[in-house]
């Protein structure tokens, strides 16, 4: 089992969460852009929050549906799988 | 000066409201072309209910859209995040800006507002994030639960699809909402709003909506299409509910001359009355009020009236009471006005049906034309009902009447566009 989120993870569950489609690789590549400006409102992000929860049995802390950025939700969802490991 | 005229002259200085674009998703076509098209040639398209999850269910027949393709018509986002019943409004609204030749960018962003009526919410969503509920438990309920089972959905998407900051609302009224919302939108435009998106659809063909039908006495089980929902006759059973609706432009008459867009039709009068549940025919006095109301607010007198879009709901005291407050407000003038119910082919979409009737009347005074109501022969209580083929009329006025199945009563009249100020 993965135990790091990919930014082509993160295109996949924007897509399927929230109807948003990006390119797994625009969304390296611009990861200090705001998720607004890709489309993804903060219902979108909740979801997506709740859906890697519900994959990965963890708990993430309440402040990864604040991340503003692709980078930020990365950091913060990244550090709670690691910490599980 | 008669009191008519010196009405009239009241009713021409205010600021009036024009129908500029229309949207139509219904049953019998997707578009005003081709749902004109069937509903002149009285097609029925009422069928057996086919929609997932619904085979079990004792309810038999129903007016299902079957010519609607939301992925070619509404982006991916909306596909995930809204119901059918937003997607039905989203694609018509499209239809009626296109029509209208109208965007935020030509009005300006706070010169459009939306209004929409509902009554039966997003009901397709809301029962699959329910049987995540149930199914897996509250974590796996997707948060756009939250905004797309609600009745206020549709204005919400197409105000921010559309970038329209103008006055937004959603009425919920019953099935008669459908009628009010031009209403609202009429005020709208009073103040100093330059156009308002207005109409109603409705989607609730889904299993759990059904279920939550099933309780109306009123609600046809009959399981031969043509024989399910027969208004004003001596076999009326109850009616066939239907998904589908209509939006429309609606727009102040001054600018949308100035804009150099062609008023299709007036919205010159509405009013409407509550008269409680379980009682039709108590609907008698609020349906004639109703009627009086608007003539009052347009200043017309009753013999003005050149086609009525009845209710027609195939319960027998609704039928007699709806006949009975025409005769009431219309006086002899209604036993000789053409009366049509072309419903009986589509179902009653609840409040997309009163939607539905707007696009058909404007339409209908557009072609000089009273379409059909479709299966129905054999008409009693005293009304002159079209029935078989389209009757060519000369058509100025259209009452539009409408009730809800909980006791709202609403009638809305229009104009011909030819009505409009040059």
């Amino acid at each position: 089992m993965h135990t790091e989120l990919s930014y082509t993870e993160l295109a996949a569950l924007m897509e399927r969460r929230a109807g948003v489609i990006v390119d797994p690789a625009d969304l390296e590549l611009q990861s200090d852009t705001p998720f607004a400006d890709f489309g993804l409102d903060s219902l979108g992000l909740l979801g997506i929050v709740g859906a890697l929860e519900n994959e990965h049995g963890a708990t993430i802390p309440a402040d990864a549906d604040a991340c503003r950025t692709p980078r930020e939700l990365l950091d913060v969802v990244n550090n709670v799988l690691k910490a599980r490991a | 000066m008669t009191a008519k005229t010196t009405g009239r002259a009241a009713a021409r200085q205010r600021r009036r409201t024009v129908i500029t674009g229309m949207g139509v998703v219904a049953p019998t076509g997707v578009g005003a072309d081709a749902y004109w098209k069937a509903t002149e040639e009285g097609v029925s398209a009422l069928g057996a209910v086919t929609r997932e999850g619904c085979g079990g269910l004792p309810l038999a027949v129903a007016g299902e859209v079957t010519g609607f393709d939301p992925a070619s018509l509404v982006e991916e986002r909306f596909l995930v995040q809204t119901d059918r019943f937003s997607h039905f409004a989203m694609a018509a609204a499209d239809m009626a800006l296109r029509d209208a030749a109208l965007d935020a960018a030509s009005a300006g962003e706070y010169g459009i507002g939306v209004v929409t009526a509902a009554g039966s919410g997003g009901g397709e969503f809301g029962q699959r994030e329910l049987q995540q509920l149930w199914g897996s438990g509250p974590r796996f309920v997707g948060p756009y639960q939250s905004i797309a089972w609600f009745y206020a959905a549709s204005t919400g998407q197409i105000s921010i699809r559309g970038g329209f900051k103008g006055p937004c609302g959603v009425v919920a009224a019953d099935e008669a909402g459908g009628l009010d919302a031009f209403a609202h939108a009429a005020r709208g435009i009073r103040g100093s709003t330059a156009a308002m998106v207005v109409g109603a659809t409705e989607a609730p063909l889904a299993p759990y909506s059904i279920v939550c039908q099933l309780g109306y006495p009123e609600l046809s089980l009959e399981r031969d299409p043509l024989r399910a929902y027969l208004p004003f006759t001596d076999r009326a059973c109850g009616f066939v509910p239907a998904e589908g609706g209509a939006m429309f432009v609606a727009e102040e008459e001054t600018a949308a001359h100035e804009r150099g867009v062609t008023a299709r039709a007036v919205v010159a009068g509405h009013a409407a009355t509550f008269t409680g549940s379980g009682d039709w025919a108590a609907s008698r006095e609020g349906l004639a009020r109703a009627v009086r109301g608007a003539l009052d607010e347009a200043g017309m007198a009753p013999e003005e009236v050149d086609v009525v879009f009845a209710d027609a709901l195939g319960v027998p005291a609704a039928d007699r009471a709806e006949a009975l407050a025409l005769a009431d407000a219309l006086g002899r003038h209604a036993a000789r006005v053409p009366v049509t119910a072309p419903k009986t082919g589509t179902g009653r979409a609840f409040c997309g049906a009163a939607a539905l009737d707007v696009a058909c009347a404007v339409l209908a005074m557009e072609h000089a034309v009273v379409p059909p109501t479709p299966n129905v022969t054999d008409v009693r209580d005293g009304l002159d009902l079209v029935t078989g083929r389209a009757r060519p009329a000369d058509l100025r006025t259209a009452l539009v009447l409408s009730r809800g199945l909980l006791g709202s009563n609403s009638a809305l009249l229009l104009r011909h566009g030819a009505d409009a100020r040059p």
